[in-house]
Formats: C-alpha cells, sequence, structure tokens
C-alpha cells in the first residue's frame, strides 16, 4: 500500500505517546512491559482467552493509518465479547506500535508472536511494513496473518490474508468510467516503489483494453517536490486523464503544480484510488475538483451498517482528533478481517494456525463497511463493494457503486 | 609469561597481572557466553527464548559496531558509511534467497564477507587513491555520500524491492539442518563474534597494530620511516567492510528483512554512536556500546521513547566533548586501554623465561 | 519555448536555496576550518519557524523573516556554549557538530512527530507575461536570495565590520594583536551562516514539504558544493552551490528521475577528488 499522509495542523498532539497513553480508548489497556499493551479478558474461561495482536503504526507518519486501525479493531473484539466472545473464550487485545518504521517493528512483532504466542496478527499498512513483519509472523512464528489495507496485490503467502482493496478491484470500473468522463489520453505520474509500479502493469492493460492509450509513465523519488517538468509534459501530450500514484510529500505539491499549469481549467481529469476523505485536506478543494477515486467505503455511502458502524466509532471517539475511519487508513479493511476471522474461528470450532486458515479460506460476513466480503477460496483475497467518488468543493459526491468485485489474485 | 599475559599486552618481567582490559573481555566472554543457559532456568520458555533472539541481533550488531571501530579507532579513518558494507552484503544475500534459493551458510557467509570487502576495497580505491592524502573530511564525505547514495539508489531500484526492501524468507542452513532463530543462531553469531574479535584483537597487538598506532600518532613520521600509509590503512579499511559485510548477512537471515535505510547514513552514524559512547579504539567498546545501548532501548522504551533517542545524542555530545574514551574509558586507564605491543625480542626471549 | 522559460525559473528556484546554503556552510568553513555537520538541522529549524508561524495564526512571510534571526540566535548561544571549543580539532568538530545535528533532528521530528508537514506560500498565484506562467513565490526566492548574496558581499567587502572579518581570516593572532575580538567575530561568523541556513529552510517550505530528515539532504549536497567550490573565498561556494543546485534540479529533465538523482553524487564527488582544493580555489589567501 501507500503512504498515504494525512496534514493536520493539530496532528502534533495526537499521535504523541501520552496522549496516547491518556486517550480514552487506552483506559483498560495494559502495560505489559517493553512497550507492549494488552486488553485484558474480561471473563475468564477454562481454555483460557484467544488472544488477537495488532500490530499497527500508532507513531510516525502512518499514524494516521495506525491509530484508526487499532480503535476499530477494539471496537469489533469489544462487539464480539459483548455477544459472549468466540467459542464462549474471550478475546485479549494485544497492541504494538510498529511506529512506521520497519526496524522497530520487526522487535515488537516478535514480542506480539514469541514472548504473548497470540493466534492471530492484523496489522501493517505499509507494503514495506508488511514484507518486514510477515515472515516473522507468518514463517517464523507460524501464525495466522490479515493485512487489511489496500495494496499492489501479488501477496500470495499460505496463512497471509487480505482484506483491502486489489488493483483489480480498484482499476475493473474505475477505468472505464474514467475514459467516458475524462477522455483517453492517461498519464501516470508515480512515486518509485512497489505498489505504483505493480497497480500501473494493471492499469496500463485495463487502459488499453478499453480503449484508452498511456502516453506518460513516470516514476519520481519519494522527496521529489519539483513536478515543473512533469506538468510540462502533461499538458504538451494533451493528457485528459492523470491516474496519480504520488504520494506525499510529493503529492500536494504535484496536485498545486498541476493546478498552476491550468490542467483542471483545460477540463482535465484527476484520479487518485487511495484518496479517501483524510486526503481531502492535502490540497485545496479548487486543486482537487472533479478527482476520481475507488475505494470500498466511504463516509456518505448509502449504507445502514456502515452508517451504525461509522456512529459507534465516532461516539467512542467523538471525532476530535480527526483521525478518521476511513477506507484509505485500513480500517475499514481492519473491521473487515476480524469478523472474517471470527467467522472462521466459529466454523473450525478451534484456533490453532491450519484448522483457521482452512476456515478463513472461504469464510463469508454478511454485514462489513461498504456492505458484506466474501473470501474467494484458493486465493488469500475477498470480494467486497467498491464505490466510486468524485471530489466536489473538498467533498465527495458517490457516482457509482459495484457489488462484490473480485479481487482477481492468486488465481 | 602466560599465553593470555602476553596477548593482555602485559610487559615481559611483570608478575603476570591480568590487565582490566583483559578482565571486562573476559567477563562478558562468560556471560554471552553462557547466558542462553542462564536465562532459561529463570525466565519461561517463550520470556527467555525473546531475549535470546534479542542476544543474537547483539551480537550480530556488535560486529557492525566492531567494524566501525577498526576504521576509526585504528585506521583513523572516518567512516561516515559501513552500512554500505553491512546493507550492501545483506541485500546481495537476500536477493540471492530470493531469486537463486541459497540459503547455505557456507555459500552466504562467505558471500557476504566477500561482498563488504569488495565494496570497501572499491571505496578505498576511490578515496585513498592519488599522490596526495585525502583530508579526514573528504574522507568522512566520501564515506557518508556513498552511503546516501546506495541508500537512495536501493530505494529507487525496483528490483531490490524500492522502498518495500527485501524479505528473506528461507533460513539459514548447515548442510540439511535449518537454523532458525534461537540458540543455534546464537551460538552461531557468538561464535563468529569471538573469531572475529580474537582475529582483531591480535591484529592490533602485534607489529601491523603498532604501525597502525604510530599512523594514528604522527603519521608523517610514520612515512618517513618507509612505512606506506595509505595502503595500511586501506587493508584495515578493507578488513573492517569485510566484518561489517559478515554482520549484515547474518542480520538478513536472522531479521528476515532487508531495506534500503540498512545501508544508509542513520544507519551508519549509529554504529559511529554504539563506538564512541561505549569506547572507540578498544575493540570490546563497541560490543559494551551496542550491548547498553540495545538493552536500555528495550528496556526503557516504555517510558522514554520519544526522548531516548535525543538523551543518546546529548550522551554522544557529552563524550565528544569531555571524555572521548566512552563507557570503556571510565573503566580502564588510558594505557592500559591503548595497550602495548609484542616486542620482537620478547617472542624469542620470552621462551627461556619461567613463567 | 514557454515552457523552456519556466523550467528554467524551477531550475534557478532551487538552486537559489542551494546557494543559502552553500553560503552559511562555507563561510564557517573558511573562517573557522570546521564543517559544521548540524547545518542541515539549521535549514530545519529555519521551516519549524516558518511551521510555527503559520500554526500560531501569525502570517507566514513573517515567520520566513523571523527565521534567519531565530536560528541565528540558536547559532550563537551553540557557539558560545559548545562550538567554539572545537576550533582547535577540527574532527572532534565533525563529530560534536553531528551529535548537535542529531539532537535537533530527532528533537525535531518528536515535536512534528515524524509528519510531513505543509506551509502555505506567502505569495499565492503566479505571475504571467503572455503564455508565460512562473509562480511568484518562486519569483521572490530568487530575488531575495540575490539580495542576500549582494548584501552579503557589500558587507564583507566595504564595511569595517566585513574588514575585521576579513582580517580574522587571513591572520587571526594579527587580528587580535591589532585589538579585533576573533571570538566575537566567530561568534558572529557562525551566527550569520546558520542565519543563511534557516533562510534557505524557511523559504524552501512553501516548496517543498517539512519533514526532519530533510536537513540530512541539503548537508550532503551542501557539502558536496563547498568542496566544489573551494574553501577561503566568497565565490566558490556561490559557484558550488548553484552547480549542485543546477545539476540536481536539471539532470532529471534530461535523464530518468531516479538515475538523475544518484548522478548528481557520483558527479560532484568525482570533480571533487579530481580537484580537492576546488574548482575556484585559490587556498586561504
Amino acid at each position: 500500500m501507500t503512504k498515504v499522509i494525512k496534514n493536520d495542523r493539530t496532528e502534533g498532539q495526537l499521535t504523541r505517546r501520552s496522549f496516547l497513553q491518556s486517550a480514552m480508548w487506552m483506559s483498560g489497556a495494559v502495560a505489559t512491559g517493553l512497550g507492549s499493551w494488552v486488553f485484558p479478558a474480561k471473563w475468564s474461561h477454562a481454555a483460557g482467552p484467544i488472544k488477537v495482536g495488532i500490530a499497527t503504526d500508532l507513531t510516525g507518519p502512518i499514524a494516521f493509518g495506525g491509530i484508526p486501525c487499532s480503535r476499530i479493531a477494539k471496537l469489533a473484539i469489544d462487539q464480539i465479547n459483548d455477544n459472549g466472545g468466540i467459542l464462549g473464550r474471550p478475546l485479549e487485545m494485544y497492541l504494538e506500535d510498529t511506529a512506521s518504521n520497519e526496524q522497530i517493528a520487526v522487535g515488537v512483532v516478535r514480542k506480539l508472536v514469541q514472548r504473548n504466542r497470540v493466534d492471530v496478527v492484523l496489522g501493517g499498512i505499509t507494503s514495506s511494513m508488511r514484507n518486514a513483519i510477515k515472515d516473522i509472523i507468518v514463517g517464523r512464528g507460524r501464525t495466522l496473518y490479515i493485512y487489511p489495507q489496500l495494496y499492489e496485490g501479488r501477496e500470495c503467502t499460505p496463512n497471509l490474508f487480505c482484506t483491502g482493496p486489489t488493483p483489480a478491484q480498484q482499476c475493473d470500473d474505475l477505468i472505464p468510467w474514467l475514459i467516458a468522463n475524462g477522455g483517453k489520453r492517461f498519464a501516470l505520474p508515480s512515486a518509485n516503489y512497489v505498489w505504483p509500479h505493480v497497480l500501473n502493469e494493471y492499469a496500463r492493460k485495463s487502459i488499453e483494453d478499453n480503449g484508452g492509450e498511456v502516453v506518460l509513465e513516470e516514476y519520481y523519488p519519494l522527496d521529489q517536490v519539483e513536478y515543473g517538468a512533469t506538468v510540462k509534459k502533461i499538458m504538451d501530450e494533451k493528457v485528459d486523464v492523470v491516474f496519480n500514484t504520488v504520494i506525499p510529500p510529493g503529492l500536494g505539491p504535484f496536485i498545486k503544480q498541476l493546478y498552476e499549469g491550468g490542467f483542471l481549467k483545460r477540463g482535465g481529469r484527476l484520479s487518485c484510488v487511495y484518496y479517501d476523505e483524510n486526503a481531502l485536506n492535502i490540497n485545496s478543494p479548487q486543486e482537487m475538483e472533479g478527482l476520481a477515486s475507488c475505494l470500498d467505503y466511504f463516509q456518505n455511502i448509502e449504507d445502514p451498517f456502515s452508517a451504525e458502524l461509522q456512529a459507534a466509532y465516532q461516539k467512542r471517539h467523538a471525532h476530535k482528533d480527526k483521525v478518521l475511519f476511513s477506507a484509505g487508513s485500513g480500517s475499514t479493511g481492519m473491521y473487515r478481517g476480524v469478523k472474517l476471522w471470527e467467522a472462521a474461528v466459529t466454523e473450525a470450532g478451534a484456533v490453532d494456525r491450519d484448522s483457521v486458515a482452512a476456515a478463513l479460506d472461504h469464510a463469508k460476513i454478511a454485514n462489513g463497511p461498504g456492505g458484506p466480503s466474501n473470501m474467494v477460496p484458493g486465493t488469500y483475497h475477498c470480494q467486497m463493494n467498491m464505490y466510486i467518488a468524485v471530489a466536489k468543493g473538498g467533498k465527495y459526491e458517490i457516482i457509482s457503486k459495484a457489488d462484490q468485485v473480485h479481487p482477481k489474485e492468486c488465481g | 609469561m602466560t599465553i593470555l599475559n602476553r596477548v593482555a599486552g602485559a610487559r615481559p618481567g611483570t608478575s603476570g597481572r591480568l590487565s582490566r582490559l583483559l578482565i571486562i573481555e573476559l567477563v562478558l566472554l562468560a556471560l554471552f557466553a553462557l547466558m542462553p543457559l542462564l536465562l532459561g532456568s529463570i525466565w519461561s520458555e517463550d520470556d527467555s527464548f525473546f531475549w535470546i533472539v534479542f542476544t543474537t541481533k547483539v551480537l550480530i550488531l556488535s560486529l557492525f559496531g566492531l567494524s566501525f571501530d577498526l576504521a576509526w579507532g585504528y585506521a583513523g579513518l572516518m567512516s561516515f558509511g559501513q552500512a554500505l558494507f553491512f546493507g550492501g552484503a545483506g541485500y546481495v544475500v537476500a536477493v540471492m534467497s530470493r531469486d537463486l534459493g541459497i540459503s547455505s551458510i557456507f555459500i552466504v557467509l562467505p558471500v557476504a564477507i566477500v561482498v563488504g570487502l569488495v565494496l570497501a576495497m572499491l571505496l578505498a580505491a576511490f578515496l585513498l587513491s592519488g599522490s596526495r592524502t585525502p583530508s579526514i573530511i573528504f574522507i568522512a564525505f566520501g564515506t557518508l555520500t556513498g552511503s546516501y547514495a546506495a541508500e537512495r539508489l536501493a530505494r529507487a531500484w525496483y528490483y531490490l524491492g524500492g522502498q518495500n526492501g527485501v524479505s528473506v524468507t528461507k533460513a539459514l542452513t548447515i548442510g540439511d539442518m535449518p537454523l532458525y532463530e534461537g540458540v543455534g543462531f546464537y551460538y552461531l553469531a557468538f561464535g563468529l563474534l569471538v573469531v572475529v574479535y580474537i582475529g582483531c584483537r591480535f591484529l592490533v597487538r602485534s607489529q601491523f597494530g603498532l604501525v597502525l598506532a604510530g599512523i594514528r600518532e604522527r603519521e608523517e613520521r610514520i612515512t618517513f620511516l618507509g612505512y606506506k600509509v595509505q595502503l595500511t590503512r586501506a587493508i584495515v579499511f578493507i578488513l573492517s567492510g569485510a566484518i561489517a559485510g559478515l554482520g549484515g548477512g547474518l542480520y538478513a537471515f536472522h531479521e528476515g528483512f532487508v531495506w534500503p535505510a540498512l545501508m544508509g547514513p542513520i544507519y551508519s552514524t549509529q554504529a559511529m554512536l554504539y563506538v564512541m559512547l561505549g569506547g572507540v579504539s578498544t575493540l570490546i567498546g563497541p560490543v559494551i556500546g551496542v550491548t547498553a545501548i540495545e538493552f536500555a532501548t528495550i528496556i526503557l522504551i516504555d517510558y522514554l521513547r520519544d526522548f531516548w533517542i535525543i538523551i543518546l545524542g546529548v550522551l554522544l555530545l557529552l563524550v565528544i566533548m569531555f571524555r572521548r574514551t566512552g563507557l570503556v574509558g571510565v573503566l580502564v586507564s588510558e594505557r592500559e586501554r591503548i595497550g602495548s605491543f609484542r616486542w620482537r625480542g620478547a617472542n624469542r626471549k620470552s621462551d627461556s623465561r619461567s613463567d | 519555448m514557454e515552457g523552456a522559460f519556466q523550467v528554467l525559473f524551477n531550475i534557478l528556484s532551487f538552486t537559489s536555496i542551494m546557494v543559502l546554503v552553500v553560503l552559511g556552510l562555507g563561510v564557517i568553513a573558511s573562517m573557522m576550518g570546521i564543517f559544521n555537520f548540524a547545518h542541515g538541522e539549521f535549514l530545519l529549524l529555519g521551516g519549524y519557524t516558518a511551521y510555527l508561524f503559520d500554526i500560531w495564526g501569525l502570517p507566514v512571510w513573517l515567520g520566513i523573516a523571523a527565521a534567519p534571526f531565530v536560528v541565528g540566535f540558536v547559532g550563537v548561544v551553540l557557539e558560545r556554549t559548545i562550538i567554539h571549543r572545537f576550533y582547535a580539532a577540527p574532527i572532534v568538530a565533525m563529530l560534536g557538530t553531528y551529535a548537535i545535528g542529531l539532537i535537533i533532528r530527532e528533537s525535531v521530528r518528536g515535536l512534528i512527530s515524524g509528519m510531513y508537514l505543509r506551509v502555505p506560500e506567502p505569495l499565492v498565484g503566479m505571475f504571467s507575461v503572455g503564455d508565460i506562467s512562473v509562480s511568484k513565490w518562486r519569483v521572490a526566492v530568487i530575488v531575495i536570495t540575490i539580495l542576500v548574496v549582494t548584501g552579503s558581499y557589500i558587507l564583507l567587502n566595504r564595511t569595517s565590520f566585513g574588514l575585521r572579518v576579513r582580517a580574522s581570516l587571513e591572520n587571526p593572532e594579527l587580528a587580535r594583536a591589532s585589538g579585533i575580538s576573533t571570538s566575537q567575530i566567530y561568534a558572529a561568523t557562525f551566527a550569520f551562516g546558520a542565519a543563511l541556513a534557516g533562510l534557505a529552510g524557511a523559504m524552501m517550505v512553501p516548496l517543498f514539504s517539512l519533514y526532519a530528515d530533510m536537513g540530512l539532504r541539503f548537508l550532503i549536497q551542501g557539502f558536496l558544493a563547498v568542496m566544489l567550490g573551494g574553501i577561503g573565498t566568497f565565490e566558490g561556494p556561490v559557484l558550488g552551490g548553484g552547480v549542485i543546485g543546477a545539476m540536481t534540479a536539471g539532470l532529471p529533465h534530461m535523464v530518468n528521475p531516479i538515475l538523475a538523482d544518484v548522478l548528481v553524487f557520483v558527479i560532484a564527488i568525482v570533480l571533487v577528488k579530481m580537484k580537492p582544493m576546488g574548482l575556484l580555489a585559490k587556498g586561504r589567501k
């Protein structure tokens, strides 16, 4: 996945460790030393509690994603516990902060897997984080791992299940819509790392299959903020649609320079598949007018369960710190992951990795953010509803909905 | 004189008392050798496993610190780029494991050493060549630039996984037997560290080490005496690269993941932090520095995570300003720290001495 | 044609920032003979000052104007308390300033929680002449840099203060014997170098993002530029900064951006190796 960075002026406060510890949702968390926390089980059972490990970025640039992920996980676990747990056993949540730093992450995930011996690990947001911790969990740790964030696909490791959107889910409906509502000439300005490379391969094929043409595909270092050359090429080549995978810190300046270059004025269409409600704060509304995004969830979709979930989240977290429950943060995939896992454990009747993995392979949930979700057997990925939304005046307008889009991975 | 005393640098004719430095070394040796056994008896299996794995990482990082000490403390080359060798070797073995499936220890470790060695050789050739002696600043810059450029390249190059790095999912194998994290890997790392350490110890207390000390003190005089200063330094630098490479190879398989920052300047200067705090120019200083910092970090992480690195920075500044000999300097006298060297005469005459 | 003009402006504005950074580094290196490894962090502090002013609701241009003074002040404090001890030993200076840079960098990282932050431009919009439009703020950066560099040149070569500075540079003992307080001059020089970096950082953050590691990149490029241009002259760092800045901003237009990134360093270090005293150096005159 990407590194979407939110630009919020009050951010400094919310990610400071002390704030975390005093935050209401952390009350009930017990420090177990070495920087670890656990939310202890509320009742006891002969077989002991089921241990759920959450390893996510609570501090650092990816905290805007890690914090809602951990909160929604806690919400989901509390809901499960309120309904009697799984198999009569209570769930205990072990929380570790991977701090947006792969080196630290390796150490803390080791704690979860070796010291706490959790039964499942959910977490990781960026692909580099997933890559850093997956072997410790799945290989050396022989534990199940669920990865909740939208990403580039091609992760077909056994016992590693992905509950976030794949390129196919994000592009299959979006690209035809872009061609119909933007034009045929595409530019793919991208950050230079794995997610854009792989996504662009899929996007290019989809664009060409739908009669479009890619006139520009370029990769930039992550901290590049000078896009004069790119904007010039986009204007010269009469590009209709800019399918952007530049991420912060370059994102804000790029969108701004593109706007200043006159792209939108000329009728160009912007598109960015990781844009969610958080990203709306990065540029001014006129710079992003008409930007099209395709995600598994937006806050204003019409789905009663999603609305309830959003309300429950907001009730707990009072929307003070603007760290939103949104699709770009991975929190929608996190909720989906917890519930699918719950379904799998219930079906398997056991908590050991192999039984649960076998059940998770075909698990289904009827209610999730954005709609129901079904695992596609043998592929480690799941179907979900996908929505196309366009930014208008700084807010999203939902354009279309596609039901149960197939992830097309590992098949 | 007993062998121990000779290694310790005690002068011929003294009563054979072990120097403090040697005592520190032996104590640490015993501690690390026995740690897995001790842990098992104190703590639960899960906890002790965790600490064994943690200490293995400390041992591997000690190789990294040792390499910096060789380059700076002994060859006088301020190398801001040791991570280039460490991370570079790590990347090579990780990619080999990913693409070619190679995980045998008999290939991985030699390759790691060679990668570190070759990279150091290339850098040394570039920096130290030429008729004019390069200034320390130029060397510091050259190594810093090398490290920075390598990190940028690794971030950018898709084949190397770009910013995502490379996951190492295979375990190191000895023949058919896989070596996972735990007691086995611990003793592998420990054994390698001891061998490398003793090798370095002999080197720096030998005649060669005497030349190095001379270069550190009075470079011009040593040149007039006919020694090839640049070549000598280059040799030590290349050796340090090889050791860093070995560490990198072990790290890749133990941690299971390599990523661009592992080759970059921030990680390089981490080595400097370990060594300066532990005690530069002592060989045991890096080991002490790594151990102290890593253990302190993980224990204090509950209270101080945000501040800890700042505190380390302040400690580093204090060390630089006031006590450049670090922790070891606190415990051991200056003379012992530098040690003495084997005299040409002593090698022949000592045979006839009774100890 | 219009596009070329725009590209030129972008290169010029980046180069201007580079020149300010390098001038500060060069002045410190020439005068006190030490390489300030914390220089990148002075840039960071300048940018952070601009950011703070913005959060506190004050105008950004005020923050940018204040940045050189704030960072210059920090420079004086550091120089008087710690750095002056290092003058005798350049290597220790290198390590010591590195440690100071580490402390500053990690402190800022903690304060901004490791985020990438944006500061709005003080001058929003574009100047348009016919088909050509250039960002107003970029033009301002270029203009401010020219003014500052010219002002510094005049200060150094046409004022009595400048005379004292040049005297301390050429022959410190004689200068002291003539009644010039070299320690004050050193403090002023360090503060000046720091202030330049602070200004550069503050002017830069509306164009780029503010993040804790931004100093490191400029440190490395800055040093290469100083070594390229040579120590001991005023023109040297300016030339060096110009070359490095132009290469960094210009190469991506000609070559794959990723390759361009690494190429800048490689070319620079090879040039320095070939001419260790710098392109323009006449040594310490």
